[in-house]
């Protein structure tokens, strides 16, 4: 029978229109759903569309039963000759329609609808069985470039039964480049090799198909056997290679690898005496003893903390400065100690006290809304974007508003004295605490919610605990499904161009990730070693994927999502303009900073500072301050080509350029200098003759000649890049 | 479909190099060859005045003085020098040259949050995926990069200006950084207004930036993956530093910015605030050549206390609206360029209980200036409570195709992504009729 029914839709018959009777829940609010009539856009807005209101996919039957059969006395339905219901005129764009022909008369759908009325609009009894899930068919498959799949979608009931489901299912591709998807279901393969997930959606269920397209042509699978593997994660990343028939690139070379490492772990150039030394070490081990020192630096805490400094740090506008400030400290000394992550997020989920002396606490002067909280702490620690949920289902997620509210109901009892938000200044201190009361309710149903972790149950906690422990506690659990699997996958994206979840915090079946085992393994491999942020960074920094080139070979050159090669990326705006520095040998000034400062040391996105702005630090207004650009843009090229500010480094009297420039180096080893300061390796013997040929050009000026030679290393991308 | 382009598998490309060939020459060669019609172009130049947050239809261009109060709001209906043409009372100066105004009551889109209207708006494509209300997502070409590749810059000067900030959706997308806006952040409405870092550095001669430019180009050795589908980031770098060249270059981009030539006379005319200046720097770039530039004025989200915030935004935004569109007209100017001004989506009907109006896109007001538009004209209509347009209703399609049209692209030609994917520049290549001439 299931041979039948997959031969029917392979030749591209329509599903046969019901035979039973159709009912309302059952049959007739999942048209409605698929056409988007009650789509936010739509009917389903709150204020409906037109005077005719369903309630946002379908979530409120008895309400959308009422909108269609009484409302508007009756008129949208015409029983005695359904074909004259307002409903199907509207919907089949007989009449003028706001929304256009949805639905034509040739439709099953359409049939199903006319039948309904028909048949005196019966509603689906309460005891009739209940939608249990959807299945699809196929799950996954391998296709080859424009070939097309079919897929069928299968809807089980409480009772057993089952249905085809497939033509009143929505259908989306999360990457269309690859596997796109048409109305009714259809996959079409792409022209390039790679993967996509294909969501069907039916009602509140949805079930993922999963496509693959492997590059043509075929791969002794011994080759992928025979790859080298420093660690568990070298496995993985070859397997999934070997399913797409792509082949990794040839290891980096040393001094590559040696510049990444120092961008990556501590995010600053190596200095030329450190590449020296690292290109003459003979060690066979020599990467991952390097790795093992580089975690040892004190800029360490500084870099990290500089990331997490992104998603964590208020607008000092708003929370004020010395909250600000104190906030910053915390996290810079919770990285500078290597804090385990799991109690770094207990220590900001559970903070009690004031905002002038726990830094901590100024997760909730910034945000303080039990609904504010709910959405930046499931999105930072869980990887859960719920502001959907706060305001209706989420079609692609299995969160409700209930699910939003319950979480919320963990914040219901904090409570703060002192000075609160006065912005711009808001320099009071104010200090946050527990009360033995508070609620959070439901703002349809005023419900008072019990707190409840993210699908499970409703937990009773005694006046004199705080809520917050218990949440604090589920996050962080052993057993909790996204905590560590969130931090590994930023961590991975940070030092590997790329998250194996992208984005990064938006972790769920309908964005699932590019190699599962591999997330899943470096997420375990984390946990059991006590969340130690320098043990996951080492895991990666050692693997042989990590220290791959980023040259493509003839088989990968289009994969930019399963790590065959190293993602090239451009240095974040701090590490920029520190390398500048380093390079220049001349400081940056920061307001609110002590001299000799660098930029990965601010406490503040809010001084003054062009170069950061041009090269994407967050803007402090934006709320919340998280996403950064790596774009390169015409703006970033100008500057650095004519800041007055860089000229005033290359050319300062007591810069590295003038100290060359007055040695008595020859114009060749004071080439290799500025290689060695900007590219961090030797010069190739062509480079050094083309380069000192302009020292030795007639009328050439020693100083202007080092200079020039500083301003256009500094302007190329081997510069601005992490190879 | 597994042949990407003159039936050469991608695969077969890979093996015999031709991957570099078709990011330039064959592709070029293929666009050329797409069966574009050609058309004449009715505007050199579009100024595109953004309302970022979605101006109310009520209490601008779409009054309903006949409607219940918790519609109608605070604000009365004027005539305007139009038999039949009401606008709002703070729209004084664009009621007294209604005679070049256009005003569509009618386009209305399903995608009622910031991040999906403003790609809707100023792409003419609705986003592929659901997208969040802060959202600021790509999924195509923004009209002005399409101009700017389609369309091409003049001598010395970026064909796409955005002030001060890009648009949400605003870049280039697939067409490639080389297309993105040209941001001008600085406020030209201060006495040292100069354009960041487009001219050299002081204490340096143009000599000497060329002999630096020579080394640069000399120890430029970083490997490019040419292959597009490699996403090198590099590439886009490249395309910026020759930006970048070009612009320190060029004579008519310093002219073009030196804002202080204009008599104080005009400069008032605008106002002096940074908006009417911009749009005075606009006017210059028109006069340039500049094909595309759009004013990104941020701050029409009215959630609350609309009427208090508009009784004084409104007067200076109809003033610098106005002044734009009459000089362009003095100075012949206005019949080849096309001004436009929107939003995201209109807002809704009944005031909220914070006395301001929500995001509504089942109904906007859009209004058209130049480029060959027939003037003194109101085209479509929202019923009376102003809830949804229901006369001669259009899309952003027929939108975003209209300015196409009228810029001499062909809205029905295809672009190709560099995987190969073609696209339609819009959908439905249909201009709104009534604005053609």
């Amino acid at each position: 029978m299931q041979k039948f029914l997959i031969l029917l839709v392979l030749l591209g018959t329509p599903s046969l229109s019901l035979a039973r009777e159709p009912t309302f829940e059952r049959d007739i609010q999942p048209i409605l759903t698929r056409y988007g009539c009650n789509a936010g856009a739509c009917h389903g807005k709150a204020r409906g569309q037109n005077g005719f209101s369903l309630s946002l996919l379908a979530y409120d039957p008895d309400a959308d039963f009422a909108a269609i059969t009484e409302e508007a006395r009756g008129r949208r339905l015409f029983p005695a000759n359904p074909e004259f219901s307002l409903l199907l005129r509207k919907a089949s764009g007989e009449v003028p329609h706001g929304g256009g022909k949805k639905l034509p008369k040739d439709d099953p759908n359409y049939a199903t609808l006319k039948k309904w009325i028909a048949s005196g609009t019966p509603r689906t009894p309460t005891t009739a069985a209940k939608l249990v899930g959807i299945s699809v068919l196929p799950r996954e498959r391998i296709m080859t470039f424009g070939t097309t799949v079919p897929l069928q979608i299968t809807a089980t009931y409480s009772d057993g039964s089952s249905e085809d489901v497939t033509r009143m299912s929505q259908f989306q591709s999360n990457d269309s480049t690859y596997a796109a998807v048409d109305a009714f279901g259809k996959i079409v393969a792409g022209p390039l090799p790679g993967e996509a997930a294909v969501m069907a959606r039916f009602q509140n269920t949805f079930a993922v198909c999963n496509i693959l397209i492997p590059l043509p042509g075929t791969v002794d699978a011994k080759y992928y056997d025979n790859l080298p593997r420093k660690n568990f994660i070298d496995g993985h990343v070859w397997n999934k290679l070997k399913q797409l028939a792509i082949t990794p690139s040839d290891p980096c070379p040393d001094a590559t690898f040696h510049r990444r490492a120092y961008l990556d772990v501590i995010g600053r150039l190596p200095t030329p005496t450190e590449t020296i030394a690292f290109l003459k070490d003979t060690d066979p081990k020599k990467r991952d003893t390097l790795i093992d020192r580089l975690l040892e630096r004190p800029e360490y805490g500084d870099f990290w903390a500089n990331k997490w400094a992104d998603l964590l740090r208020p607008n000092p506008y708003h929370a004020g400065i010395k909250a600000t400030f104190n906030y910053d400290a915390w996290i810079r000394e919770s990285f500078r100690k290597n804090k385990p992550y799991d109690q770094f997020v207990r220590e900001i989920l559970t903070a009690q006290g004031s905002s002038f002396r726990n830094g901590a606490v100024v997760f909730y002067r910034n945000r303080r809304q039990p609904d504010e909280l709910t959405t930046m702490a499931s999105q930072l620690f869980l990887g859960i974007r719920l502001d959907c949920a706060k305001c209706h289902h989420h079609p692609f997620e299995v969160y409700s508003q209930d699910d939003f509210y319950s979480f919320a109901a963990f914040f219901a009892r904090l409570g703060h004295t002192g000075q609160g938000i006065s912005a711009p200044i808001s320099g009071g201190e104010e200090i946050f605490y527990v009360n033995p009361t508070g609620t959070v309710k439901h703002p349809l149903t005023d419900k008072v919610m019990s707190p409840r972790t993210l699908l499970g149950k409703d937990i009773v906690i005694p006046p004199e605990d705080d809520p917050r422990v218990v949440l604090a506690k589920w996050v962080t659990a052993p057993e909790n499904p996204t905590f560590a699997k969130v931090i590994a996958n930023r961590v991975w994206a940070d030092l590997m161009g790329r998250g194996i979840v992208d984005p990064v915090d938006d972790l769920r079946a309908t964005n699932p990730p590019t190699n599962g085992p591999l997330l899943d393994e470096l997420a375990a491999d984390f946990r059991k070693g006590g969340c130690n942020m320098k043990s996951l960074i080492r895991r990666i920094a050692t693997s042989h994927a990590y220290g791959l080139n980023s040259t493509p070979r003839d088989r990968n050159v289009g994969d930019i999502r399963n790590y065959s090669r190293h993602y090239r990326q451009r240095l974040r705006a701090e590490v920029l303009l520190d390398a500048v520095t380093d390079i220049t040998g001349v400081n940056e000034k920061f307001e609110a900073m002590s001299p000799g400062s660098r930029a990965m040391e601010s406490w503040t996105v809010r001084f003054d500072s062009k170069f950061l702005d041009s090269f994407g630090r967050p803007d402090p207004n934006q709320d919340p301050p998280c996403e950064r650009s790596s774009e390169t843009t015409v703006v970033q090229a100008l500057h650095l080509m004519n800041s007055p500010n860089i000229q005033r480094k290359i050319t300062d009297n007591n810069g590295n350029a003038a100290i060359l420039a007055k040695s008595d180096k020859t114009p060749a080893a004071i080439v290799r200098e500025i290689y060695l300061l900007v590219y961090c390796r030797e010069p190739i013997a062509e480079e050094t003759a083309k380069c000192v040929a302009r020292f030795e050009k007639k009328n050439a000026n020693r100083r202007e000649a080092t200079e020039d030679l500083m301003w256009a290393l500094l302007n190329t991308p081997e510069f601005a890049f992490n190879d | 479909m597994n042949t990407n382009c003159l039936g050469v598998t991608r695969r077969d490309c890979l093996q015999l190099g031709l991957t570099t060939l078709l990011g330039g020459g064959l592709a070029t060669a293929m666009r050329a060859s797409s069966g574009t019609n050609k058309i004449a172009p009715k505007a050199k130049s579009c100024i595109l005045i953004w309302m970022d947050g979605g101006p109310t239809h009520y209490e601008t261009f779409d009054p309903k003085p006949d409607a219940p109060s918790e519609y109608r709001g605070d604000f009365k209906a004027i005539p305007t020098k139009t038999n039949g043409m009401m606008v709002s009372e703070h729209m004084k100066g664009l009621a007294a040259i209604s005679d070049k105004l256009a005003i569509v009551r009618s386009i209305r889109h399903d995608q009622g949050n910031h991040g999906a209207g403003n790609h809707y708006m100023t792409t003419g494509a609705p986003p592929r995926i659901p997208v969040g209300c802060g959202a600021f997502v790509s999924f195509h070409p923004s009209m002005g990069s399409v101009t700017a590749a389609e369309v091409g810059a003049p001598a010395g000067l970026p064909a796409y200006f955005s002030f001060p900030s890009m648009t949400r959706s605003g870049g280039p997308n697939f067409l490639g950084a080389k297309y993105a806006p040209f941001v001008v952040e600085e406020n030209p409405d201060q006495h040292d207004f100069r354009v960041r870092d487009v001219a050299l550095p002081s204490g340096l001669t143009a000599g000497r930036f060329a002999d630096r430019s020579d080394v640069r180009v000399e120890v430029d050795r970083f490997r490019r993956f040419l292959d597009k589908t490699s996403g090198d980031p590099a590439i886009a770098l490249d395309e910026h530093y020759l930006q970048a060249a070009e612009l320190m270059k060029s004579k008519e981009a310093q002219a073009a910015f030196n804002i202080g030539r204009e008599p104080e006379k005009v400069r008032q005319a605008y106002t002096r605030t940074a908006f009417g200046q911009r749009a005075l720097l606009a006017r210059r770039l028109v006069e340039a050549g500049v094909p595309f530039i759009t004013l990104n004025d941020g701050g029409w989200d009215h959630h609350t206390k609309l009427f208090d915030a508009l009784k004084t935004r409104l007067p200076s935004w109809d003033q610098v609206v106005s002044a734009l569109i009459s000089d362009l007209d003095q100075r012949g100017l206005l019949d080849t360029t096309l001004v436009i001004a929107l939003g995201e989506f209109g807002r809704t009907p009944q005031i909220n209980k914070d006395g301001g109006r929500d995001h509504w896109a089942n109904a906007m007001s859009v209004l058209f200036a130049g480029g060959g538009t027939p003037g003194g004209q109101v085209i479509g209509a929202t019923d009376k409570k102003g809830f949804a347009a229901i006369e001669r209703v259009v899309s952003p399609e027929n939108f975003a195709s209209t300015i196409y049209t009228k810029l001499g692209i062909d809205p029905n030609k295809l672009l190709y992504a560099p995987n190969g994917r073609p696209s339609h520049i819009v959908s439905d290549p249909m201009p709104i009729k009534e604005l053609m001439g």
